[in-house]
């Protein structure tokens, strides 16, 4: 009994030191990168996997009791509302950028089809 | 409509004149006070120049520290003073520091009786296991009815000071509207919010209900409710949430909100200063339906937060609802 519990904790540790290191890299790449588009991206990265290996590994070491289901559904939570605010970021990003050629290349549909089209 | 009588006898009923006023439909210095525009002040050139003349010879009788010896004087005490009271005032605040009793000691004045009386009697006279929600609203129940008016007025404050003028409205949205860039009925965020609105809101009433259970209470809880209805405006636009909640409702739910705290409070400080036993049961300490006032007073303080964080969002976005 003792061995399952020793794994469980251990499993639980390692996907909550994983999870820390996730958001050690998000970090670094918020303070590093200098495009808002890019720091998003980071930033996206530890909102959904970072939080997520963190939990997980949280839930393992408590056992299947009430407070582990609360974290679930905290993950869930997380998982609907960082895409969708990301997304909404992203989007007012995109529309009010005054220089878009400076950091990003906007296809059109035609240019993807003759990419496309190259590449096959 | 679903009352019997016509509006114009509903007018004439108390209820009806209740109702009346609440709204502001009567302005009542109509027909009652004379009401003239102010006019800008105006002067002509000779009051003008006479008042310039005499504001100089004012001050060079008075302020002349050249040739006024008592001005000389009282500079030089002046500042000898403000740099002697300085000193006196840092030594007197580091005498203070040295007499404060060390860190750990049992003596301290923060260990006194109040906590331990909270900390030993709290489940007993509050009947809330939350020993913090039964300080917050029970013991100290004036301070928290203070901090839900403060919120109040803060509300108002801000009514004031960003409501936009419905005439001059119009205009206003067509020279400096940055709102044109915010998405607008955007399909990801609306799916999104269907799904999280309703768990955020009884989420919320969750807090707010079992506050005096656990970790929670009316402030909190109203903040979650107030950040569903805000996700819930940004995700449908005004025209949806016009349709429940307006500055009329606001104003209403944080009247009612605050007019039964106090009323409640009001009969609980009657019944302790005069030592009448209370008709309130505490009830099960553990039960949802217990400790006396202190649900209908964590309802009451989430209503009014839950508004106020919804009228800033909305104040400061659109000026008016």
């Amino acid at each position: 009994m003792a061995a399952i519990e020793w794994i469980r904790f251990l499993a639980g540790a390692f996907l909550l030191l994983f999870g820390l290191f996730i958001f050690l890299i998000e970090m670094i790449g918020v303070f590093r990168f200098k495009y808002v588009l890019n720091r998003m991206h980071a930033a996206a990265m530890g909102d959904t996997l970072g939080i997520g290996f963190s939990l997980v590994g949280l839930i393992l070491m408590s056992g299947f009791t009430f407070t582990s289901l609360k974290l679930f559904f905290v993950i869930v939570f997380l998982w609907f509302s960082s895409p969708a605010s990301s997304h909404l970021i992203a989007r007012l990003e995109v529309t009010t950028d005054e220089e878009p050629e400076k950091h990003y290349h906007k296809y059109t549909i035609r240019e993807l089809e003759e990419k496309l089209h190259k590449e096959a | 409509m679903s009352r019997k009588l016509s509006e114009n006898e509903y007018g004439k009923t108390a209820s009806g004149r209740l109702k009346r006023w609440l709204d502001g439909d009567k302005d009542l210095f109509l027909d009652n006070v004379e009401m003239r525009p102010q006019k800008p002040f105006e002067e002509d050139e000779e009051t003008k120049a006479k008042r310039a003349e005499e504001k100089k010879r004012v001050l060079k009788k008075v302020y002349d520290i050249n040739n006024n010896r008592q001005v000389r004087v009282f500079e030089k005490i002046y500042r000898v003073s403000a740099a002697l009271f300085c000193v006196l005032l840092v030594a007197m605040l580091l005498m203070a520091i040295s007499q404060l009793p060390a860190i750990g000691e049992a003596e301290r004045p923060v260990n006194n009786e109040v906590s331990e009386r909270y900390i030993e009697n709290g489940l007993q006279e509050t009947g809330s296991v939350n020993i913090v929600t039964g300080m917050i609203l029970d013991y100290r129940a004036f301070d928290t009815l203070g901090e839900s008016h403060v919120l109040f007025i803060a509300t108002c404050t801000v009514l004031i000071l960003l409501r936009i003028d419905k005439n001059k409205k119009k205009e206003l949205e067509e020279e400096q509207n940055d709102s044109i860039y915010e998405p607008e009925n955007d399909a990801i965020l609306q799916t999104v919010a269907k799904v999280l609105v309703p768990t955020i809101v009884i989420f919320g009433i969750y807090v707010i209900l079992c506050g005096h259970l656990g970790p929670g209470g009316g402030f909190s809880g109203g903040a979650i409710i107030g950040a569903g209805l805000i996700l819930y405006l940004n995700a449908f636009g005004f025209e949806k949430t016009e349709r429940f909640f307006t500055a009329k409702t606001y104003k209403r739910l944080s009247f009612c909100a605050l007019a039964c705290y106090s009323l409640s409070k009001c009969y609980s400080f009657y019944t302790g200063a005069n030592h009448i036993e209370s008709v309130i049961p505490l009830g099960t300490p553990g039960a949802i339906l217990s400790s006396g006032l202190i649900l209908i007073l964590n309802i009451c303080v989430g209503i009014v937060v839950a508004g106020t964080m919804y009228t800033f969002f909305v104040m400061f976005r659109k000026g008016g609802y």
